[in-house]
């Protein structure tokens, strides 16, 4: 299963994830948002932070997870790698290792919604960008 | 895709269907509604007509392109008492927007000294991905008074002149901020990013006046034949987009709690005398002031480029011909049904473009109308406009705000890597100083509409009226 790739969106990007756990879509969320970032410079999980998982339903625990992990980029260009049980693991930015791609803006709510079928989850995330 | 009728040359009907309260109306010619074939950005226009105490039709402007909750073009008025405010109507960027100015140089006197001017422009003025400045600290006490002032506060600080202020929409300064309602999350993000460009389609670009449509107006707005200009497009950097997000959460239990049905998430939203919808409306204000400084700061910091340059005389004689917002609700008083009606108007990816004669234009626009900028690509051109009685009566004083998006990012970037953009505008004498390829390849002039179809949708509609085409010669890209 290939866990995101990024379809067609005319302003900004959108990735549809997959995964077979609720856990497995952050972690597809984290690796495409990762691709946003910094494209395909190495990340090492190196450090954790904590990321407390909040919401009402899976759409809103995964876009609000994914918002943390850009305001852990934003404000400490914390570069994220995998998603662990505390939160996040991954690196401080390094300008020697890590190529800054853009900026995202925001993960956004439009048209998010996890769907469950016999493979999985899937959901359709659109970046602002 | 909802159901389009066509009403005439410039304006489609989506008539009342499903769950919609009001029409939708586009603005837009046939071609430029036929880019819109394949994306989703017409059934947005729809789902805005399904929120509560929508007044009047739910209109999209000719730029309009694919965004999130509304669509990037999108407008909409609110009943005051039985309507909402949404942040999906506002969007991430909070008062994203531009300025322009005008310097006291023709093409001919600049054109020997643009590159040293763009590298100025490109050293002084921070952009890119994480762009900070380290001459701009604020401490948290300054900071609040930035987001309850604006560019007053950035003038009070020395960066610029008094006069800016009359040329800035709302005076820069929007009275119902308050600070207390931005949390610590958006004040971190916020810190240290004042006075930088940011990235994406945010720039700073000198140009020059190419063309005067109306030469009277043109006259008043200091943009005379050859006049070089700097464009400035940034808006409320991470404080805004955490603004958002903070809220967007806090917006979505409260269309659950007042049994609002929501088309699509991005859209939720509270009444606008709820304590969740007041929150929004404190913090979204305070968000707005922190774009108006941070243009100013912007502002201040190519007039000292421009004085490196070309001399301090330079940058004196440089005057802001405006600035507006492009991504903004206010509350503002309409004519509806033949009353004067207070509404709360949503503008996301437009522009307010108030009419002559109109009480909130400062003395020197009242006999011209408001200043409408309407930036282009980086190769072509860009526009000067001002605000219509047209504007006012149909669109609640409402224009465009650039040329909006054909491509995506990826299709750009498709298109550009077997070439070299940054050397195809240097041979059409454009420079171009940019943090990352990326940027530029993902902005090259293709990925955007002919913003010349979509400002001549504007002035045959009558909701707007050109000025002045700009032409680019150096761009800042982020």
């Amino acid at each position: 299963m290939t866990p995101y790739r990024f379809v067609p969106h005319t302003a900004d990007v959108a990735a549809e994830l997959r995964a077979e756990s609720e856990l497995g879509l952050y972690q597809a969320g984290v690796d495409a948002l990762r691709e946003l970032l910094v494209g395909t410079s190495p990340v090492r999980s190196l450090e954790e932070r904590p990321i407390p998982v909040r919401g009402a339903d899976p759409t809103e625990r995964l876009v609000r997870f994914l918002g943390d992990v850009l305001y852990l980029y934003d404000t400490e260009r914390f570069v994220p790698d995998r998603v662990s049980p505390a939160g996040l693991s991954g690196e401080p930015f390094d300008p020697a290792r890590h190529h800054a791609l853009r900026e995202v803006k925001a993960v956004t709510y439009h048209g998010a919604a996890v769907l469950r079928d016999a493979a999985g989850c899937r959901a359709t995330i659109v970046f602002d960008v | 895709m909802p159901q389009v009728e066509r009403i005439d040359d410039y304006r489609w009907r989506i008539p009342r269907q499903g769950g919609m309260r009001t029409e939708g109306l586009i603005f837009a010619d046939e071609q430029l509604m036929r880019d819109l074939e394949g994306d989703q950005a017409v059934q947005q226009v729809a789902n805005v007509a399904h929120l509560p105490g929508i007044v009047g039709p739910a209109i999209a402007m000719p730029d309009i392109h694919w965004g999130y909750g509304f669509p990037i073009g999108g407008v909409a008025a609110f009943d005051e008492a039985e309507g909402v405010v949404s942040p999906g109507g506002v969007g991430y960027d909070i008062n994203c927007g531009v300025r322009l100015l005008a310097t006291p140089l023709t093409l001919g006197e600049a054109r020997p000294r643009l590159r040293q001017l763009v590298d100025a422009l490109y050293a002084t003025i921070p952009s890119g991905l994480g762009a900070s400045r380290s001459d701009v600290r604020l401490a948290r006490g300054d900071l609040d008074q930035v987001l309850r002032l604006g560019a007053r506060w950035a003038v009070e600080q020395g960066y610029g002149d008094p006069a800016d202020l009359e040329a800035i929409e709302g005076n820069g300064t929007l009275p119902d901020a308050d600070p207390d309602c931005v949390s610590d999350r958006a004040k971190e993000r916020g810190k240290s990013q004042l006075g930088t460009v940011g990235s994406g389609n945010h720039f700073v670009e000198v140009g020059y006046v190419a063309e005067r449509h109306d030469e009277r107006v043109a006259d008043r707005l200091g943009l005379g034949p050859a006049t070089v200009t700097v464009f400035i497009h940034s808006g409320s950097r991470g404080l805004g987009y955490q603004v958002c997000d903070d809220h967007l959460d806090l917006m979505l239990r409260a269309a659950a709690k007042y049994g609002i049905a929501l088309p699509d998430k991005q859209l939720c939203c509270a009444p606008l005398g709820s304590p969740e919808g007041k929150r929004y409306w404190g913090a979204m204000n305070a968000a707005a002031n922190y774009a108006f400084a941070n243009r100013q700061l912007m502002a201040h910091y190519a007039r000292r480029a421009l004085g490196t340059v070309f001399g301090e005389d330079t940058a004196r004689r440089t005057r802001l011909v405006y600035d507006v917002c492009h991504n903004i609700a206010k509350h503002e008083t309409h004519e509806v049904s033949g009353a004067r009606t207070r509404l709360c108007v949503h503008r996301k990816g437009a522009t307010r473009a108030f009419p002559p004669g109109h009480p909130e234009l400062a003395p020197q626009f009242r006999d011209i109308g408001q200043p409408v900028l309407i930036p282009g690509d980086m190769g072509r051109y860009s526009y000067v406009l001002v605000g219509t009685a047209g504007a006012f009566t149909e669109t609640f004083g409402s224009s465009c705000h650039g040329a909006g998006r054909r491509l995506s990012r990826h299709k750009a970037k498709q298109l550009a890597r077997p070439r070299n953009i940054p050397m195809e505008l240097e041979a059409q004498g454009i420079l171009i100083r940019a943090a990352t390829r990326a940027t530029v390849d993902e902005e090259m002039p293709e990925a955007y509409k002919d913003v010349a179809r979509v400002v001549d949708v504007v002035d045959r509609a009558g909701i707007g009226k050109k000025v002045a085409q700009l032409k680019p010669v150096a761009v800042v890209k982020g």
